[in-house]
Order: structure tokens, then C-alpha cells, then sequence
């Protein structure tokens, strides 16, 4: 199943729905195919204005162009995801997430879509990484 | 570029004994047509989905717990990514915050291994405002 | 190879990060993304005492730390942000005045959209380039030899002879065809002279038109009106050392420039419309009947306050104009209203991305208009010196600073 994640650009997040069998719908997989697009002659940085407009499928005109922006990337990617994880206090929301307005809509995109979700929090020990890694596995195993 | 093209990003835990050279040398040895290129964190692997998926398999067996791997959007050496050519991006600090996260991680994931049974304890709540007021009465005397 | 370091939020995503590059190359520079690690971040948002929620402008505080504190080498500083976003916009301003307190290196600030173009960068990325590359050049006080400076602004074209210092003839008009109307305005700047044009040592040229006419008129100093304009106004006002701030409210946009001894140090340009430039001024006086060199006095008279104008946009702007005039307003207090909207307009867009310093020198064309150096005193709270030919300063700027091409020769 297709799995997005949050951050988006997560490594460890990536990492575990992989291991656990399901198809991580990433950021870095979408900006890829954007930026390797044969069709583009000078391929843009991440999205180009176009991609932008896109994003008033979610967000109106009055919200800045980078929250439009990054919703005309994942947007898509939550529209197509068969469930969602989520880390709450990831201590590395640098980059492609650094906005948190956008993180935020995002989460709330996710709830509104009512696709089987969990919230797992970032740990602070091994007892919470543990945690966090069982809770993971069990809601990936448990996907069907 | 073939879409079926990948650019994966192999990072290894900081509490594993593993090291980049590892990586790139077993990814040489399985003679696969890929690129690899050893990095600080670990390695760079890309080429057709389909080899860097059979080299991906290869290079957890190092360390299956301790190996991690994400995607990554651009290519290899691609300057507009390039550290050497602009200074580092934001998502090299992401980068850096996730491998330093990787140490406890690896524990969480060789305990789901090894279906270790751990119980979630509740977060302490806020103290609530009733018994404040007599910690600050009591304090106050 | 030019530095400039980029401390930014959302422009990958606005798809305008190539649009950023591809200024900065054009002027010879290119931008850079200051190296920080992880574990800097968060003793550098508590050295900055701002701590934001979204982790790229945390990032960007912390690249702002880096350059100030010399651990990554850049030669100017470029922060932006998207338009329209409350929490980068606080960031944005702030950060800009650190890195003011905390560096000698030039700062331009800018919130973009989604429609964002090279072009619109271009002159502020020029700017930076020729303060960082003519250092020298920009802190030369006297003009020297016999020298002209042309200015091809998009309402008019003005030029200048200097010779030793003084200015010995000049001429501005209405800009049409770029390079006709340049020749023209050097032609009878040169007749009141009373020189040849080939008597000249160095031409200089800045305003829209100057590479056009830099090719034209093989002009031995071609630069942007930022720094040129800065250096003209000091001159023209007397105030070579010291800090001071210039306010340029153009025919098509307006400047906003911060100078110590000179040379700017942070700069705005723009205008979201024609309604907060003189543009907006010249179409008031047309509807008023009055001569746009009349419109001044005419405001110096009347009350702002009388009438309701926000000339935001220009068609609005005059939407209420005619309003208030239909409604049997005063000519004068319609004028003074004008004038006050324009003001107004400069302080909310331009003056809010700099800190004012003082003396105020209002310049441009502009600044002829009374009524609206009036209106600038309002909104600053002090009235602006207005130096002698303050029209002439991209002109004089020019002059003055292709002279500086004369010196080895000499």
C-alpha cells in the first residue's frame, strides 16, 4: 500500500514503512520525477510557477506562494496515499518541510482524506524508540 | 533519463561498526550497473530501479538494523545539489538531525526484530490549576 | 566571483529559486547557501532571541549567524521570503537588522510570489555586485576632468557636464525612444556647457535605458541607478560622510536607499503599483487641470485630512480623486491628499524594509513637488533636505563616478 509520510522528506520514517512492506510516497520520489523530466529542457528547481498555481487546489491565493507551492507537491501524494504516518516533534523539519503552516495543513488534508493514519512521537530514549518503531510495524503489518 | 531511475541515499547508523568504504566496496563487488559514491553518512547508489534495488538488499545484509535508506530527488553529482558547488542545502542539516536520531532508532528497530514487548507510558499531563495554586501557597510560606 | 549569500524561506517551492540564480549570474555573481550544522541551529535562534515556528526560517537565522560571524565568507547578503507570510515577514526584517548590526556587508531584502521574474531581481542583484566590485570606485567624493552622466529614467531622461567639480550644464525631458532622447538631453546639456562632445573624458549612463544607451554612446561607466543615485544625492546635498537615507519616489517605482559615507548598505526598490509612484502624481495633476510643476504649491495649501484617498492602486487612487472632487472638495486638499497618499504608499512598502536614518535627502523629480516633500516629512517625522538639480542626481552620479575612470590617465 501506498504509505506518506510525515515529514515528508523523513529518512527514518522512509526507511521503516519500506522496511515493513508498503510503498513510501515521498517527497525526494515526487521532486525526482519533476527534475529528471526528459519533456523539460532546463529542468526547474523543485516546482516551477506553474506547480504553484496547482496549489490553489488547496490552498486560496491569499496564502503565500511557498505553502502553495509545497501543497502542489504533496497534495497529490496524500491524494493517492492508502494510509499515513506521522511523527509529532521531529527535532529535523529543515528544508522541502521547514514551512509549518504547510506541515500543519498537511495534517489536516490527511484527516480530512480519512485514511487509516498513526501518530507516533519522536523519542527522546531507546524506551521511546522502541515504542515508536513497534507502533510503526504493528499499523504497517496491519494494512491491508 | 529512463523513469525507471533511482537515486537512493544508503545512511548508516552512528552505533554501527559498518563504514562508507564497506558499502562501496560490496557495492563494486556485485558488479551491477550502478553508480556508487561514498559519502559521510554512508553512500550514494543510483541507476535502473531494479539494480538499485538488488544492491539496496546486498548492503542491509551488512547491518539490517543498522542500515537505513531513503530516496533522494536529484541525481548523483547533480550541481544544483552539489555542496562543493553552492554550500550546503537545507536538507543536509535534515540529514545530519535524522542520522544522529538513527542511534536510537536501530534499537527500536531490533527490538520489533526481536518482538521485545514494550508498553507505551502516558506523557504526564499539564498539573492542573487547582493543585498549582497550593504548590505556590506552600512554596510562598 | 561575486558571493552573495542567500538566507531564504520558500523559494524552491515558489519556483523562483532559478529565477534568483539567474539574476545573480547575470551580474557576474552567483548565490550561496551558508553551511551550518544541525547543532548550531539552536544556538543561533537563541543568539538571534527570535524563535520561530517553521524550521527554515530557524535555518535561515542560523545561516545570518554564520556570515555575521565570519565563519562562512560571502560578499553581500540577499534574505527573502514568500509575500504574504506573517511569521517570514517578522523574520525577515529582523534578521535584516542584525545582520546590519552585526557586518559592513551589504543587505537587500525582498518578498516574492509565484510570479517573481529575474528581471524584477536583476537591478537590486546589480546593485550588490557593484557595491561589493567598486568599492573604490563608489567612494570617490570629487568629480574630476571633464565628464557627462546620463540618466534614462522611464518618465524622463536627464544629463549632466561636470567639470572639476561643478556642474557646468544639464538638460532632462520626457523620455521616448531611449537613445534619441539621451543624445538629445547630452546635446543641449553640452550647449550650455559650451563644450564639444568629443571634449569629454567619460560618459556615464544608469536608469532603464543604460545598457541601450551604454552601447549607443560607448559609455565608459554603465551601473544601476541604486548605487549611482545614492552617490549623486549625497553630492548634490552635501553629505558625503555619515549615514543618511535617500528616498527616490520615481516615475514607475520608488527607491529607499540606507548610505554610510556614500555608499548604500540597504536598499528597497519597487511599488505594487503606479498609485505610490509619481506616476500616480502626474495623472492627479492632469485631472486637476493644474501643471504637475504647480501641483506642490497647490498641496502645500490644502488639508490632507479633508480627503479620503488610499491610492493603493492607481485606478482606485483615482477613482476617489474624482469622487472627492465630485463631492466639492477643495482642489488643494485633493492635491495635499494626493501627495500624502503617495507618501503614505512609500512609507508602508519601502520604508518598512529599511530603518530610516538620518538626514532624510528626498530626490528624484519628485522632490520638486512641494506638497509631497510635505507629505515625506509627515510620514518620517522630519522634513527631508531637498538638495539644488535634486532631479539630476542619477545624472550627477553618473558624472561624478565615471571620472573615476580619468584618474590613472591623468
Amino acid at each position: 500500500m501506498k504509505v506518506f509520510i510525515v515529514p515528508p522528506n523523513s529518512l527514518i520514517l522512509f526507511d521503516l514503512v519500506e522496511r515493513y512492506g508498503h510503498e513510501p510516497l515521498s517527497l525526494m520520489g515526487a521532486i525526482h520525477e519533476r527534475i529528471v523530466n526528459p519533456e523539460v529542457e532546463s529542468p526547474p528547481m523543485n516546482v516551477t510557477p506553474e506547480d504553484v498555481k496547482k496549489g490553489l487546489k488547496y490552498a486560496g491565493i491569499e496564502v503565500p506562494s511557498g505553502i502553495r507551492g509545497r501543497l502542489a507537491v504533496w497534495g497529490p501524494l496524500i491524494d493517492q496515499a492508502d494510509a499515513a504516518v506521522i511523527m509529532d516533534d521531529a527535532p529535523f523539519e529543515f528544508g522541502c518541510v521547514g514551512c509549518h503552516r504547510t506541515d500543519e495543513m498537511v495534517r489536516y488534508y490527511i484527516k480530512k482524506r480519512k485514511i487509516p493514519s498513526i501518530v507516533v512521537r519522536y523519542p527522546t530514549n531507546e524506551e521511546e524508540a522502541k515504542l515508536m518503531v513497534a507502533k510503526i510495524k504493528e499499523f504497517l503489518e496491519g494494512l491491508k | 533519463m529512463a523513469k525507471e531511475f533511482e537515486t537512493r541515499m544508503i545512511v548508516i547508523s552512528p552505533s554501527s561498526p559498518v563504514t562508507p568504504d564497506q558499502v562501496t566496496r560490496l557495492v563494486h563487488s556485485l558488479g551491477l550497473k550502478i553508480t556508487v559514491k561514498e559519502t559521510c553518512y554512508g553512500a550514494m547508489i543510483e541507476g535502473g530501479k531494479e539494480e538499485v534495488h538488488k544492491a539496496l538488499v546486498a548492503i542491509r545484509k551488512l547491518d539490517p538494523d543498522r542500515i537505513f535508506t531513503k530516496v533522494r530527488g536529484f541525481p548523483i553529482g547533480d550541481t544544483r545539489r552539489c555542496r562543493a558547488h553552492h554550500g550546503s542545502r537545507p536538507g543536509f542539516t535534515q540529514l545530519e538531525k535524522e542520522w544522529e536520531c538513527l542511534k536510537l532508532v536501530d534499537k527500536g528497530v531490533s527490538a520489533a526484530e526481536r518482538g521485545e514487548q514494550v508498553c507505551e507510558r502516558p506523557r504526564p499531563g499539564k498539573l492542573p490549576v487547582k493543585r498549582l495554586r497550593e504548590i505556590v501557597d506552600e512554596v510562598s510560606k | 566571483m561575486i558571493k552573495i549569500a542567500q538566507l531564504s524561506c520558500g523559494t524552491e517551492y515558489s519556483g523562483v529559486q532559478s529565477e534568483i540564480e539567474m539574476a545573480a549570474t547575470t551580474v557576474g555573481a552567483k548565490m550561496v547557501y551558508p553551511d551550518v550544522e544541525a547543532k548550531d541551529i539552536e544556538d543561533a535562534v537563541d543568539k538571534f532571541g527570535f524563535n520561530p515556528t517553521s524550521a527554515q526560517l530557524k535555518l535561515m537565522i542560523a545561516r545570518a549567524v554564520a556570515v555575521t560571524e565570519g565563519k562562512y565568507d560571502a560578499d553581500a547578503i540577499f534574505i527573502s521570503s514568500c509575500f504574504r507570510c506573517a511569521e517570514a515577514a517578522l523574520i525577515r526584517n529582523e534578521l535584516r537588522r542584525y545582520v546590519q548590526e552585526h557586518s559592513r556587508l551589504p543587505v537587500v531584502t525582498y518578498s516574492f510570489t509565484e510570479r517573481t521574474k529575474s528581471g524584477q531581481l536583476l537591478t537590486r542583484m546589480e546593485a550588490l555586485v557593484t557595491i561589493v566590485e567598486r568599492k573604490e570606485l563608489l567612494a570617490r567624493e570629487r568629480q574630476v576632468g571633464l565628464t557627462a552622466g546620463i540618466d534614462s529614467g522611464s518618465s524622463t531622461t536627464k544629463a549632466m557636464i561636470m567639470r572639476d567639480n561643478h556642474i557646468i550644464g544639464k538638460f532632462w525631458h520626457k523620455t521616448g525612444e531611449v537613445v534619441a532622447c539621451a543624445e538629445e538631453a547630452l546635446d543641449k546639456a553640452l550647449a550650455e556647457a559650451g563644450v564639444k562632445r568629443n571634449q569629454l573624458e567619460a560618459i556615464g549612463v544608469t536608469g532603464y535605458g543604460r545598457f541601450t544607451i551604454g552601447k549607443a554612446l560607448k559609455c565608459d561607466l554603465i551601473q544601476e541607478e541604486l548605487t549611482v543615485n545614492s552617490k549623486g544625492a549625497v553630492w548634490l546635498a552635501d553629505r558625503q560622510k555619515g549615514e543618511a537615507t535617500i528616498i527616490d519616489i520615481g516615475g514607475m517605482d520608488n527607491k529607499a536607499i540606507t548610505v554610510r559615507d556614500g555608499i548604500p548598505d540597504n536598499f528597497t526598490m519597487g511599488g505594487i503599483c503606479a498609485g505610490a509612484s509619481g506616476r500616480f502624481l502626474e495623472m492627479t495633476a492632469n485631472r486637476l487641470k493644474v501643471d504637475i510643476t504647480d501641483l506642490g504649491a497647490l498641496a502645500d495649501q490644502g488639508d490632507w485630512k479633508k480627503v479620503e484617498m488610499n491610492s493603493y492602486c492607481s485606478i482606485f487612487g483615482i477613482q476617489s480623486l474624482v469622487t472627492s472632487l465630485a463631492s466639492g472638495h477643495a482642489l488643494a486638499d485633493v492635491a495635499a491628499a494626493a501627495c500624502h497618499s503617495v507618501a503614505e504608499q512609500v512609507y508602508e512598502q519601502q520604508l518598512q524594509e529599511i530603518d530610516v536614518r538620518h538626514p532624510v535627502i528626498q530626490v528624484g523629480g519628485t522632490s520638486l513637488i512641494s506638497g509631497l516633500v510635505t507629505a515625506v516629512g509627515n510620514v518620517v517625522g522630519e522634513r527631508p533636505i531637498v538638495p539644488p538639480n535634486s532631479q539630476y542626481i542619477g545624472a550627477a552620479g553618473a558624472a561624478l563616478l565615471s571620472s573615476g575612470f580619468l584618474e590613472g590617465h591623468r
